[in-house]
Formats: structure tokens, C-alpha cells, sequence
């Protein structure tokens, strides 16, 4: 494997942080799916068990703030000089950074998901309730998420090595998804356009968990994710190359 | 070969302040030189451009004749402790080297024997966050040595280091350059490098204000040997008979500058002269560098 992605690895995996944001993020859809399936009041016909599966959607919030860490945690502390010092072309650093986040986006989704619909799915069945769910509609639910959260956290890479401040740069990202684009779907007529185009609703619509039937399909929607990706990254790229690293 | 390192028409300029004014200065192998200057002269700007860190606004700084960005093997080429914490809090010691050795491709055994070597193998497998500034800086040095450079740039490395550290780090620095390695260290405390570096830079607000052998910069001090007592100028005249340059400082004492303690002493000892107190005059190293810089009032740093 590549020098600077298993030095990558290796630091995601040896601070409390990130192993705290992947536990907590597990933890909330073991507590919520487990509420929701066995607490659940559904009528003959619901056929809940897909809608249920969305709670792991949650997770990609947190595969979002794990990408903004692996960056601008490196400034906070000033480890961002010894790991340049190791790995001097920026390029080469931050491209070892989106790997080693995407991965863990993806297991994080991955495991997120698969425990979500064992949970759900085993409980309501236990319960005698009709799911509904195709084993085809799961996989793709599984594998959506995945993709949406490695995308996130894509996606946090781009916006802390844009912004470095790793307090700022949580808060603005977590300010975007759950204040401002909340409010931007207020000014009348904007609604469908964000529901359908920001990165809350186009994650959704990769996920497979999008609510509104006018929402795109699985795969344009991750093209798009993967589009927003590609434009944080590079803004991020752009900036970080250029910059003094002084502290 | 290229020089170790080569600094050449050095400048950056933070907006409207010029941190460092067109410095040229070269360390060749086997050397250690002593780079120094108050805080804030514009040490750790200069060698974070040396690394790659902090773009120059023009001239160069190269190692081995390359930039840095540009060696094939930083880390075994360069060795860099810079000043500062550079920890993560929640990860242990060990394994802030291990994910530096990771990215050098260096065995984890290396990393092991570097934390034995810089005696921080029992607290290695706590969290940096509760380390001692001592501590940390005995890891950043063990991480600068990983990958066994050539070259060594170190930054206040006695920073945090208690006096047996300090000791430690000068045989250290020596035995070092004794192995043909370059050592490029920076300190604000001349007494801190007066006895291990080989040459010294001095700067000051960015811009070179003497560039000697420390010997050389000893000698600057013009200091010569005081003698006092009745009979002082009565040797002064026998000194200056022999060719000694000596001068008067009052009734009843003198300054000799080209002549040692001993060679006086003889003089004495024939010329059964009386005296009352012989003993080196002028500035000190310390004086000398307050001088260059012009921070004679030494305010609290």
C-alpha cells in the first residue's frame, strides 16, 4: 500500500476522535433502530421496513465531520508540520487524506446500514409485521449510503482543507446542512430546487432515502454527490497548495 | 556535492513586513552551525522556507542542492524538529512516530529504537496531550532522526530541556556531525550553541548581521586581559617594549589585547613586577551578540 494513505489510516485509527465519531454515529442508529422497530405503532399495509432503513442515513453527517477532522484537526495541532515534513507534495497528502476518509465514509455507511436493516428487519419480522422490503431494495439502501457517506466525507476533506479551522469548519458545515438550506426552502418556489439539487436532498436521493417523488435516481444523484465532491476538493486543493504553513 | 544547505538571496515578506531581507548563508557537511538572533528575527520563517513549509517571496534555500519539495527521500534526507507542540493530544507518543514512519516507509522498530534512544520509551504509550514541553521536545527529535538524514535543521531545540537535556544534546549534536552530518541549529541563547557550534549566523529583523567561526566572533570581542595593580604601568611599558599591544585604562591599570594570561605572567615573574588582578576583559560573547542585534536592552522573552 501507498506510504503516505497507510500513515493516513494508521492516524485515523489512533486517536479517540475519530474512533468517537464512528462509535457515536453507530451507536445513535443501534438506539434509534432499535426504538423504532420494536416501539413502532404501524397499521396492517404500512410495510415499514424501508422507511425505517433511513435512520442509517444518518450516519453520513458524521462521515461529513470524520472528513472535516482528518484535514483540519492536522492544523489545529500543527501535526500538519510533520506530516508535510514526511510527505512534502501537498497534492500528494490530501489525495492520501480523501482516500483513507472515503474508505472510512464507506465502512462507516456500510456498517451503518447493514446493522440498521438487521435490526429493523429481524425485529419487525419477529413482531409479526409485514416489511416490505426486497432483499434487492436493502442492498441497494446498503450500498447507496455507503456511497453517500464516503462522499460526505469527501466532501468534509474539501471544506476543512478549504477552511482549516477545524471548530469553523465543522460549524459551518453542520450551519449549511441544518439551518441554511432548511431556511433557503422558505423563499417560495426555491423548495423543489433545493430538495432536489443541495447536498442534504442529493445525498438522500443516494442513499435511496430521498422522501419527495420528484428526487433523482440512485446513481445521477451519487454523480452529482461525487460533482459537489470534486469542487470542494479542488477549492481545498487550491488553497492549501498556495498556503504558508506556519504553525 | 552540493553544500548541506544553501540559503541564497533569501526574502519573504508577511504584507507589509519583511520577515526575512535577502539572507545568503551555506552549512556544509560535517559542520554545525549556530543560526541565531532574538525572537522574532526571523529564525524559524527562514528555516520553514529551508523545508518547504512557507513559500519565499524570492531567493532560495535548498538542500543538497534541491528544494525540498523536490528531494527524492525528504526524510532521509533532512531531519527537522521545528519549534512548537505539533502533537496530537489524544494520540500516544508512539504512535506519532509510527504514523510518521508509516508515511517515510520506516519500520516501526526504528521508531521504537528512536524513542529508547531520546529516553521516552516508559511515557510512549500515553497520550501526548499530558507531555512535558521536555518531552515533547525529545519526540520531535527522535521523529526529526527516523529517517537517519544527512541533514539536520533544528529548531530551539533546547527549548523545555532541563540542563542534563541540554547536555545531552550538545555531545549529542556533536557526535553527530562527527559522522559527517550537517546540523543547522537554531536558538535565541548564544550561550546555548557557544559551545557546540563550529560557525555561527547571526540575524536580526531578517537580515544577516555577521556570518563567522565562532572563533572568529570571539576574537571580535576585542576583549584582551585587564591587569591592575601598583606596578601596572610600570608592565605595560615592558609589554609595549616587546611589541605587545597594550593600552591605558587609568593610573594603575592597563588593557593588553595580543597577549595571553601566561605570556603576561611571564613577564611579571622576570620583570618582578607587582600586580593585583589579571583577568579577560572587554565584552562578552553574550555582549557581542547584544551588540550585533541590538537588543542590549533584553527585555523578558
Amino acid at each position: 500500500m501507498n506510504r503516505a494513505l497507510a500513515a493516513e489510516l494508521f492516524k485515523l485509527r489512533t486517536t479517540r476522535t475519530s474512533w468517537g465519531v464512528t462509535l457515536g454515529a453507530l451507536g445513535l442508529v443501534l438506539v434509534i433502530s432499535l426504538g423504532a422497530a420494536l416501539a413502532g405503532d404501524f397499521s396492517p399495509g404500512d410495510e415499514p421496513g424501508i422507511d425505517l432503513l433511513e435512520i442509517s442515513g444518518l450516519v453520513q453527517i458524521f462521515a461529513l465531520v470524520l472528513g472535516i477532522l482528518v484535514v483540519a484537526t492536522e492544523f489545529r495541532h500543527g501535526t500538519i508540520t510533520p506530516s508535510l515534513l514526511a510527505i512534502p507534495n501537498r497534492l500528494r497528502l490530501v489525495n492520501a487524506k480523501l482516500i483513507a476518509s472515503t474508505l472510512a465514509g464507506a465502512a462507516l455507511g456500510l456498517v451503518a446500514t447493514a446493522l440498521c436493516a438487521a435490526i429493523v428487519l429481524s425485529l419487525l419480522s419477529s413482531r409479526g409485521i409485514e416489511t416490505g422490503a426486497r432483499s434487492g431494495d436493502v442492498a441497494e439502501l446498503v450500498i447507496g449510503n455507503a456511497a453517500a457517506s464516503a462522499l460526505f466525507a469527501a466532501i468534509g476533506v474539501g471544506v476543512g482543507a478549504l477552511l482549516r479551522n477545524q471548530v469553523g469548519a465543522i460549524i459551518g458545515a453542520l450551519g449549511w446542512l441544518f439551518l441554511v438550506e432548511p431556511l433557503l426552502t422558505l423563499i417560495p418556489g426555491f423548495n423543489d430546487v433545493i430538495s432536489k439539487w443541495f447536498p442534504s436532498g442529493v445525498a438522500s436521493a443516494t442513499a435511496g432515502t430521498a422522501e419527495s417523488p420528484d428526487a433523482l435516481d440512485q446513481l445521477p444523484a451519487g454523480l452529482v454527490l461525487a460533482g459537489y465532491a470534486a469542487v470542494f476538493v479542488a477549492a481545498g486543493l487550491a488553497v492549501i497548495r498556495r498556503r504558508d504553513v506556519s504553525a | 556535492m552540493a553544500p548541506a544547505v544553501v540559503v541564497s538571496g533569501l526574502t519573504k515578506r508577511f504584507g507589509s513586513t519583511l520577515a526575512v531581507e535577502d539572507l545568503s548563508f551555506t552549512v556544509e557537511a560535517g559542520r554545525i552551525v549556530g543560526f541565531l538572533g532574538p525572537n522574532g528575527a526571523g529564525k524559524t520563517t527562514t528555516l520553514r522556507i529551508l523545508l518547504g513549509l512557507v513559500g519565499a517571496t524570492s531567493g532560495t534555500a535548498t538542500v543538497e542542492g534541491r528544494r525540498y519539495s523536490a528531494l527524492d527521500d525528504p526524510v532521509h534526507t533532512v531531519g527537522a524538529l521545528l519549534d512548537g507542540g505539533m502533537l496530537h493530544p489524544g494520540r500516544s507518543g508512539r504512535n506519532h512516530l509510527r504514523a510518521l514512519a508509516r508515511a517515510s516507509g520506516v519500520s516501526n522498530a526504528r521508531a521504537d529504537e528512536l524513542l529508547e534512544l531520546v529516553a521516552l520509551s516508559d511515557a510512549a504509550d500515553r497520550r501526548a496531550g499530558g507531555y512535558s514541553l521536555g518531552m515533547r521536545q525529545r519526540l520531535g527529535l527522535a521523529a526529526a532522526l527516523l529517517g537517519d538524514p544527512r541533514v539536520l535543521v533544528l529548531d530551539e531545540p533546547a527549548n523545555g530541556l532541563d540542563p542534563q537535556g541540554i547536555r545531552w544534546l550538545r555531545d549529542f549534536l556533536r557526535s553527530l556531525a562527527a559522522e559527517g552530518r550537517a546540523v543547522l541549529v537554531s536558538s535565541h541563547v548564544l550561550a546555548e550553541v557557544s559551545q557546540t557550534a563550529d560557525d555561527v549566523v547571526v540575524i536580526n529583523r531578517g537580515r544577516s548581521v555577521a556570518q563567522a567561526t565562532l572563533a572568529e566572533l570571539t576574537a571580535r570581542s576585542g576583549g584582551g586581559l585587564r591587569v591592575a595593580g601598583p606596578d601596572a604601568v610600570r608592565l605595560g611599558e615592558q609589554l609595549r617594549a616587546d611589541g605587545a599591544d597594550v593600552v591605558g585604562a587609568g593610573d594603575r591599570a592597563i588593557l593588553v589585547r595580543d597577549r595571553t594570561g601566561e605570556d603576561i605572567g611571564h613577564v611579571i615573574a622576570q620583570g618582578g613586577v607587582v600586580i593585583s588582578e589579571l583577568a579577560p576583559a572587554g565584552s562578552s560573547l553574550e555582549e557581542i551578540f547584544f551588540e550585533l542585534t541590538g537588543d542590549a536592552s533584553g527585555g523578558p522573552s
